[in-house]
């Protein structure tokens, strides 16, 4: 009896002993020791699962790195953005201080709604090696207008564009005028994912930014009388076109994966993305036919940096910190830029880089599909604060839809 | 012949799906108008260079869902006999509450559950998810177990027991081999019934817990629909050698027994 | 003797209260206000009254109650015709039935997958109507997905309800004694009355049963209604998904109530329809 109960005195005092390291001690540690503190461990990340290609591309090059470079095992989990940041306001709420996620793909107003419920885990990016040598602070300072703030490290850029076939439209309008002129021409043949999805919410922006007056307007944070005076333009243009629509603009394909396989298998004759390769990616794929082209209008497309940020209840925040400083990497992000791995437009400054690792961003071949460089940075029109973001999609729910 | 349109009616209800099915694997740029697809077999060279994330999904489910089993039928066989061959005031009435978890919308009772898990620590871990799937799939046991003891009788019982048999050996060698085609139907429904669930896995697991549903989900809605149908085809083939698994080792199992 | 009923059914009675009865409460008390993630305090109906009087709500409604409806009632007559075929087949042949558990094994996003590839105005269907010449374009094919009534949702439910509604059916169809077809046929009754009056009233337990099943089922479901459901109106459990996972977590108890009230009519439902059953039997046998 003695015995068992000094056993358990023994147990209960060195049980404290080897509790994981705090947050401000993980914060703390010097980077070299974080990467060997997470030799050994799992990483489990949440992200986006919607696209085969990318899967792939984590599950082998990053996955198969990290586990030679760092000895880290790389769990992939596909989920929403929305849906995770849900289920991390809920842990909160339920004080579950050890969650299941490690490291987030993640931007905009996902990324502001995490912040102002104070669910993620940072500021982080300074301790990152790679981020000061290789990237711009200012340039990864805001999300969508959002003071970043180190809580998310920069992984990708990406920028809105839309698809069309050359065999079925030899020249695509050039402005959002024009635009409409060639859904009137060609009834039924162009819808757009429904908001809240993030191409569709994209698309949205677009006609908002083209509708009333450009953007420059909306880049002092959120001001609600600008909104409420310009956004009725948007929504007439959209009503207007409503019945030229695919269905007749009663229903809406749900995400961009149901409006690539409309635009594939040719019920509709232009598709979006925001991500500039994603048709190269497809035709590569074999979904799409080889004559497909991507193309701007001239109000301008859409750019934003898409980010990666680590949950306050992650479970190995060392090794999402490692595996957030892999890919910000010149050998992770220039894989990451090739289209026959994905073909996302790196995050860092190629100017930082030397001359060889230049060249290698340089060669990297985009594909008939994509366009250039320059034809992208010279339309390229940044985001605005995600209040904008969020009042587009409900007004669309209710004057478009009617819900 | 006058039954040929109920075997036309058959073959197109159920046999082209599984035809068309075949052929989308074999041919994911499959694209109208063609009828007959240019096949090439890019999705199986997908898979079989990355096996890991399918196989690992596959097992888990496989895992999970044969838990299922074990847990309804140990929830459900005592109350399957107490069903069957007492009677009491109000027997009508449980009877009805305990097959309303199979009849009312799961989400119902899985999203309160859901915040509970998540207070105990059940939720993102697969006991949660076998304790939920149990939930709404027990009633297919009970109901084959209860149809079984009711066929069966008492008599058999009664007279081991009068044989000076205990009741656990009554239990074993009596009842329990009799059982077995009740237990093998209501295992076979709750098997099915725990592998095809997305919904509930995805809300209790929360992403931690692998489906080979959740695997398969993505795909069918994106444009590659060549793994999907891939996919698709696996899940079909997974129960059906289960079953034929299933179906010998019963069958070896009574010969066995006439033998001895 | 009471005690052994309490022991017999306690190892399903504690899980049934422990996990089935708290999830309902805790839906029904987060609905109301109280036990909230956010823990907001104040505790009322105002969630419900905002519900009653939402168009949209009541629209999703409507869909969900008629998808459910009419997917029930044709897997219920088609499974009954299909098993009455398969009866009339001599045994051997009959063995051919097997092939509907493809449907019955085939995971619904399966299903509906399958709608997507035959039916869609691209999809094979479509292809084989083209290469025979009866359409010119993909245009000319009935918009069979996105008409608004949730045909595509029926025809998925449908080809996984026929199967379940055969074997259901088929189970006591095949376990009929024929004698009985023998007596009323030699007391010179007409093939549709002996149907009416002989074989149909012991098919109608199992009818019954699967109706009241693959309704409520449908009604609920989710990975169906995922993958062939429209913009709008949506169905139920759409709705529900999407305040939950994509709403904040204020509108939370919104979606509780839209659960409870859904679980309230399918319990109600399903115990009253046994009486609805019964009236309909006296009026057919007034017939």
């Amino acid at each position: 009896m003695r015995v068992i109960f000094l056993l358990s005195l023994f147990l209960a005092l060195t049980a404290g002993c080897s509790e994981a390291p705090t947050e401000e001690s993980v914060l703390r540690q010097d980077y070299a020791s974080l990467e060997q503190a997470a030799r050994g461990t799992e990483v489990r990340w949440h992200m986006w699962g919607g696209s085969a290609q990318i899967n792939q591309w984590v599950d082998t090059y990053v996955a198969g790195e990290m586990k030679r470079l760092y000895d880290i095992n790389v769990v992939r989990v596909p989920m929403d953005a929305p849906v995770f940041v849900n289920k991390l306001l809920t842990e909160k709420a339920a004080n579950k201080n050890t969650g299941t996620m490690d490291l987030l793909w993640i931007n905009g107003e996902n990324f502001k709604n995490s912040m102002q419920a104070g669910v993620l885990f940072g500021p982080f990016t300074d301790r990152l090696p790679n981020f000061t040598a290789w990237y711009d602070p200012q340039k990864s300072a805001h999300d969508f207008g959002y003071p970043v703030n180190g809580f998310e490290a920069p992984y990708g850029r990406a920028q809105f564009v839309f698809e069309y076939d050359t065999e079925r439209t030899p020249t695509p309008p050039a402005t959002m005028a024009k635009f409409a002129d060639w859904i009137r021409a060609n009834t039924g043949r162009f819808t757009y994912p429904q908001p809240p999805d993030f191409t569709g919410s994209a698309f949205l922006r677009q006609v908002f930014y083209a509708t009333t007056g450009g953007h420059e307007q909306y880049l002092n944070g959120f001001n609600p009388e600008l909104y409420a005076k310009n956004a009725p333009q948007t929504f007439t243009w959209l009503n207007d076109l409503k019945p030229y629509l695919w269905q007749e603009g009663r229903t809406y394909p749900k995400d961009a994966a149901a409006l690539d396989t409309l635009f594939a298998r040719g019920e509709i004759d232009m598709g979006m993305s925001y991500h500039p390769a994603h048709a190269q990616m497809k035709i590569l794929e074999k979904t799409y036919p080889d004559t497909v082209r991507t193309f701007v209008l001239a109000e301008g497309a859409i750019f934003n940096t898409h980010f990666t940020a680590i949950p306050f209840n992650a479970p190995n925040k060392a090794g999402a910190m490692v595996l957030a400083n892999f890919l910000m990497s010149p050998e992770a992000q220039l894989s990451k830029f090739k289209p026959e791995n994905w073909g996302d437009l790196p995050a860092l400054e190629i100017a930082k880089l030397d001359e060889e690792k230049r060249q290698a961003f340089d060669a990297v071949d985009l594909g008939a599909a994509t366009l250039g460089a320059d034809a992208l940075s010279a339309a390229a029109v940044p985001e605005i604060a995600s209040e904008y973001l969020e009042l587009l999609e409900r007004d669309w729910d209710t004057i478009i839809l009617g819900h | 012949m006058r039954h040929a349109p109920t075997i036309i009616v058959l073959a197109l209800l159920f046999l082209l799906p599984v035809v068309v099915l075949i052929l989308q694997a074999g041919a994911p740029g499959w694209r109208f108008p063609e009828l007959w697809p240019e096949l090439t077999f890019d999705g199986l060279r997908f898979l079989a260079a990355r096996p890991g994330p399918f196989l690992t999904a596959l097992a888990s489910s496989l895992g999970y869902s044969l838990a299922t089993v074990a847990v309804t039928l140990a929830m459900t066989i005592l109350p399957a006999q107490v069903l069957a061959f007492q009677t009491f005031p109000g027997k009508n009435l449980l009877e009805g509450l305990l097959l309303l978890p199979a009849l009312v919308p799961a989400m119902t009772f899985s999203m309160g559950l859901h915040f509970i898990f998540l207070k105990i620590g059940l939720a993102d871990t697969t006991p949660g998810v076998i304790l939920v799937l149990s939930m709404i799939s027990y009633p297919y046991m009970l109901r084959a177990l209860t149809t079984g003891y009711t066929l069966m009788g008492r008599e058999y019982a009664v007279c081991a027991r009068n044989l000076g048999a205990s009741k656990r050996r009554v239990f074993l060698e009596v009842e329990l081999p009799q059982l077995l085609p009740a237990m093998a139907a209501g295992a076979s429904v709750v098997f099915l019934v725990a592998f095809s669930e997305y919904f509930l896995v995805f809300l209790i697991g929360g992403g931690s817990v692998a489906s080979f549903t959740g695997y398969l989900f993505p795909l069918i809605t994106s444009s590659n629909r060549g793994l999907g149908a891939l996919i698709t085809l696996i899940f079909l083939a997974v129960p059906i050698v289960l079953f034929i698994v299933l179906e010998l080792g019963l069958y070896r199992f009574h010969r066995k027994r006439w033998m001895r | 003797m009471k005690r052994g009923i309490i022991h017999g059914l306690l190892p399903l009675l504690l899980p049934y209260c422990a996990l089935f009865c708290t999830g309902l409460a805790l839906t029904l008390a987060q609905s109301l206000g109280l036990f909230l993630p956010l823990g907001s305090g104040e505790a009322g109906i105002e969630h419900y009254q905002t519900l009653v009087q939402d168009q949209g709500i009541r629209q999703s409604l409507g869909l969900s109650l008629s998808v459910a409806f009419f997917s029930a009632a044709g897997s219920v007559l088609g499974g009954t015709v299909l098993a009455l075929a398969l009866w009339r087949m001599p045994p051997g042949l009959r063995r051919v039935g097997v092939v509907s558990k493809v449907g019955l094994i085939l995971p619904h996003v399966a299903v509906a997958f399958l709608v997507l590839l035959l039916l869609s105005r691209t999809g094979l269907v479509s292809s084989v109507l083209f290469q025979t010449g009866i359409i010119s374009s993909p245009e000319e094919f009935p918009n069979l997905l996105h008409t608004g009534s949730g045909l595509g949702m029926i025809l998925a439910f449908l080809l996984k309800g026929v199967p379940f509604a055969l074997l259901l059916i088929g189970a006591v169809l095949f376990g009929f004694d024929i004698r009985l077809i023998q007596t009323a046929r030699m007391l010179g009754a007409g093939s549709v009355r002996t149907f009416w009056s002989v074989t149909l009233p012991r098919l109608l337990p199992a009818m019954h049963s699967a109706f009241i099943i693959l309704f409520l089922y449908a009604f609920g479901s989710f990975d169906i209604p995922f993958v062939l459901g429209e913009s709008h109106p949506g169905m139920l459990s759409i709705r529900v998904f999407d305040i939950f996972f994509q709403r904040d977590l204020s509108q939370r108890p919104q979606a509780m109530a839209i659960l409870t009230l859904m679980f309230v009519f399918a319990a109600v439902f399903a115990m009253l329809y046994n009486r609805f059953a019964a009236y309909l039997d006296g009026w057919r046998r007034k017939l």
